[in-house]
């Protein structure tokens, strides 16, 4: 019985170390998941933080600057809309009236700066109805 | 054609509810003649579900596009291979694919216990029966893989360009029947538990259904890798994307569950754990079933908004609920043969190899889910990301490969000090020479060190302990080495296929901590004949070129690439049109050497000439696929049928 003891608290102990990781792991990588008006909402309350956003892009409002690699679009949701500014390549199935992630932040000129656009894994597009 | 298919699976749902039933009942009562009618049953479902399925493969090949899932994903210059991918490209097909496999698996399980397992196969088959008829409702009730359109459109809308690659033809459905497979050791976990024959007799009928399942999840998710790094073109393999790790978690537990099943068959201990490590993969695998169908779950909502979301969602929890009544019900039985006798032993490296997997797994599903979570609890969705599954599943991935070595080092029960001073001194010497070689060599990234000292510390452990075996069996029998290097690993099957897939997990271990810690990266805009080096590469960009095919537009772009001064060749990275999809598709210019690859983007242009380019070096990711051929040939080599357990 003793034994059995000791391997318990064994197992206990690892268990909280997995946990501390998690949580150290947290710390450093938790960011908000919001939806455009969630943002648009929030303003200036988020400025400088990490965040997700989550949104369609807005059909016509892609410019892509191909010289400076830069990506500008709107986000919209039902309501209200976001000015996103992306530098990098463009991932192949970002396209209007497609639903994107984008994760970065509000900067104080009010557009969204994105460092990565994420876009769902192609086999789970459905063509659009 | 459609309504064959439907009224196929409206049968096939009538079948496996009466062979659920009727196993049951049959079995209870002592009727032999109900039994053996829900065996009919049983296998009648597997010939309805077959019909289906080739239905569907019928409309796809004559182009039948009033059926939704041949006109969304399919159109008429769509290569034979890919005309057939689509089966698995949408939500319903991937789900009749999921029923199909398992209606054959049910079948085969069947034909294989004929005359045997006349307690245990009655209640297997009623769960096998009884989970298809899930898949069959989804289908018949929800999203009908044979559903027509109002109108029959003149072409289909074709399949997505980025499904048009050979990873995607075998990543999927090497996935999903791994996902499937797990049902079948689900199935017997419960019928032991049902039948109250918790013997050794599930454990046995198993073991090689539980391999099968856990080596098609490893190779589907290695294969998914792979396509993400060759089509996706951000330069990386794995992101912690929900649907990749949809995948991972369910082999993580299938893992642990292989290993521990070892000590059950040997030392009779570990019962209860090991009924939950089934039920906890299958369940993991029914939820990775439903994330990869549904897309990020980003909110409770999407959960709850999707119509499959609450079906999916009892279903699992009747499975929980109704497996922990099970095995709390029998847990007198589940006793334990034996004690752990000792700290140092070969049992208690299982054990904890067991705790460290299934934290791990758990750690990633409360990141993978957290968005959902922190909503429900506190009403704002928070998400981790990429460092948060690299911080926890990083030290644990080491902590595991560590105890890959010394596994086979130290003994059952209990181990003697003598012994593994002998066993672990040339395994840490070799760890300490390619440690300090490394360092010397100019690696100072302390965790890559350990890594690789580690990895070099289990081979040469593995290779010891091989070289032990051999030399035995050199002396005792007399045979060469090589006949008796043959003879040992033909001899123990599970044993060394088993250290050849340990193998494969360092090279896969290599190459990742290699590609993640070494890894360069460089976004330039050239104009034509501008060159720009990263590392020692020196890349020269001669121009585009632009050609006209049947269904796409290919633009090309042409760079001479130096090693230093010598020349090495051209590579050519790619961007797709296609007329029926408006999506552009990057092909990525990869030059893969066992070092390192060089990988180059093409990310577009300007009217006057000038491209931009995201040009990447990844160290030793060859080896992760190298490792996936190790794997491939262990997991082979285990599961090869013996003649002893035959009988």
């Amino acid at each position: 019985m003793i034994r059995r003891k000791r391997f318990l608290i064994g197992g206990i102990v690892i268990l909280l170390a997995v946990a501390y990781l998690g949580y150290r792991g947290f710390e450093g990588s938790a960011t908000y998941y919001l939806t455009v008006s969630e943002v648009k909402e929030q303003g200036g309350r988020i400025a400088g933080e990490n965040v997700r956003v989550n949104g369609r892009v807005a059909p016509g409002s892609v410019d892509w600057d191909a010289e400076n690699n830069i990506l500008r679009f709107v986000l919209v949701d039902e309501e209200k809309g976001l000015s996103v500014l992306y530098k990098g390549i463009v991932p192949d199935a970002f396209k209007a009236d497609s639903n994107v992630v984008v994760e970065g932040g509000l900067e104080s000129d009010g557009i969204f700066h994105a460092d990565a656009i994420l876009t769902r894994c192609p086999s789970k597009y459905a063509p659009e109805e | 054609m459609a309504d064959i298919g439907y009224i196929s699976l409206l049968l096939a749902l009538g079948a496996s509810l009466y062979s659920a039933l009727a196993f049951v009942i049959g079995v209870r009562k002592r009727y032999p003649e109900l039994v053996a009618s829900a065996r009919n049953s049983l296998l009648c479902v597997g010939g309805l579900v077959s019909l289906a399925a080739l239905a569907l493969v019928y409309a796809l090949l004559t182009h039948d596009f009033q059926i939704e899932s041949v006109a969304y994903y399919t159109s008429r210059d769509l290569p034979l291979i890919y005309t057939l991918s689509a089966f698995w490209a949408g939500n319903a097909g991937s789900l009749l694919f999921w029923a199909w496999l398992l209606s054959l698996f049910a079948a085969i399980v069947a034909m294989q216990n004929r005359g045997r397992n006349r307690e245990l196969l009655p209640y297997a088959g009623s769960i096998m029966m009884a989970t298809e008829a899930f898949f069959l409702i989804l289908m018949i009730f929800l999203t009908n893989p044979f559903q027509k359109l109002l109108s029959t459109p003149a072409e289909g809308s074709g399949l997505n360009p980025l499904l048009e690659n050979v990873g995607m033809i075998f990543h999927p459905p090497a996935l999903l029947a791994g996902y499937v497979g797990l049902t079948v050791p689900f199935a017997f976990a419960m019928a032991a538990l049902l039948s109250g024959r918790l013997g050794d007799d599930w454990m046995r009928s198993i073991r090689r259904w539980a391999l099968l399942a856990w080596l098609l999840l490893g190779l589907g998710n290695l294969l998914g890798a792979q396509w993400a790094y060759v089509e996706l073109g951000w330069g990386g393999y794995w992101s912690w994307d929900p649907v990749e790790n949809a995948g991972l978690m369910p082999w993580l537990v299938a893992t642990a569950f292989l290993h521990s099943a070892v000590i059950q068959r040997r030392r009779g201990m570990l019962k209860v754990w090991n009924m939950v490590l089934i039920m906890l993969a299958f369940n993991l695998s029914i939820f990775g079933t439903f994330l990869t169908r549904s897309g990020i779950l980003s909110s409770v909502h999407t959960f709850s908004e999707s119509a499959m979301g609450p079906f999916f969602l009892g279903f699992m929890g009747v499975v929980l609920l109704g497996s922990l009544i099970l095995i709390y019900y029998h847990r007198q039985q589940l006793k334990s043969e034996n004690e752990l006798d000792s700290f140092v032993s070969r049992e208690s490296a299982f054990l904890l190899n067991n705790l460290l997997l299934v934290g791990i797994t758990f750690a990633i599903l409360v990141g993978t889910i957290f968005p959902a979570i922190s909503e429900a609890v506190r009403g704002v969705k928070i998400a981790v990301g990429t460092p948060f599954f690299n911080k926890v599943t990083g030290p644990v991935f080491l902590a595991l490969i560590l105890l890959m070595g010394i596994c086979p080092l130290i003994g059952w029960r209990r181990a003697r000090m003598n012994d593994l001073i002998r066993s672990f001194i040339y395994p840490l010497g070799t760890a300490t020479i390619v440690g300090v070689v490394l360092f010397l060599g100019g690696i100072r990234e302390w965790y890559a060190l350990v890594a690789f000292s580690l990895c070099s510390f289990v081979i040469s452990a593995i290779l010891f302990d091989w070289f032990r075996g051999v030399r035995a069996r050199h002396r005792v029998r007399s045979d060469n080495y090589l006949k008796a290097f043959l003879g040992l690993l033909w001899g123990n099957k599970p044993r060394y296929g088993g250290y050849i897939v340990h193998i494969a997990i360092l090279l896969i271990a290599t190459g990742v901590v290699g590609s993640s810690f070494y890894k360069m990266e460089k976004e330039v805009a050239l104009a034509p004949g501008e060159a720009m080096t990263i590392k020692n590469y020196t890349l020269i960009y001669e121009g585009k070129t632009e050609k006209v095919t049947q269904s796409k537009l290919v633009t090309t772009a042409t760079l001479s690439v130096f090693n230093g001064v010598e020349f090495i060749g051209t590579m050519t990275p790619e961007k797709y049109f296609h007329r029926s999809y408006q999506q552009p598709v990057t092909e990525v210019a990869l030059r893969s050497t066992l070092l390192e690859d060089l990988y180059v983007v093409l990310g577009g242009w300007t009217a006057d000439g000038t491209t931009t380019f995201k040009v990447l070096v990844n160290p030793l990711v060859s080896w992760i696929w190298m490792g996936g051929g190790f794997l491939f040939l262990g997991g082979l080599i285990a599961f090869w049928p013996d003649k002893r357990e035959r009988r």
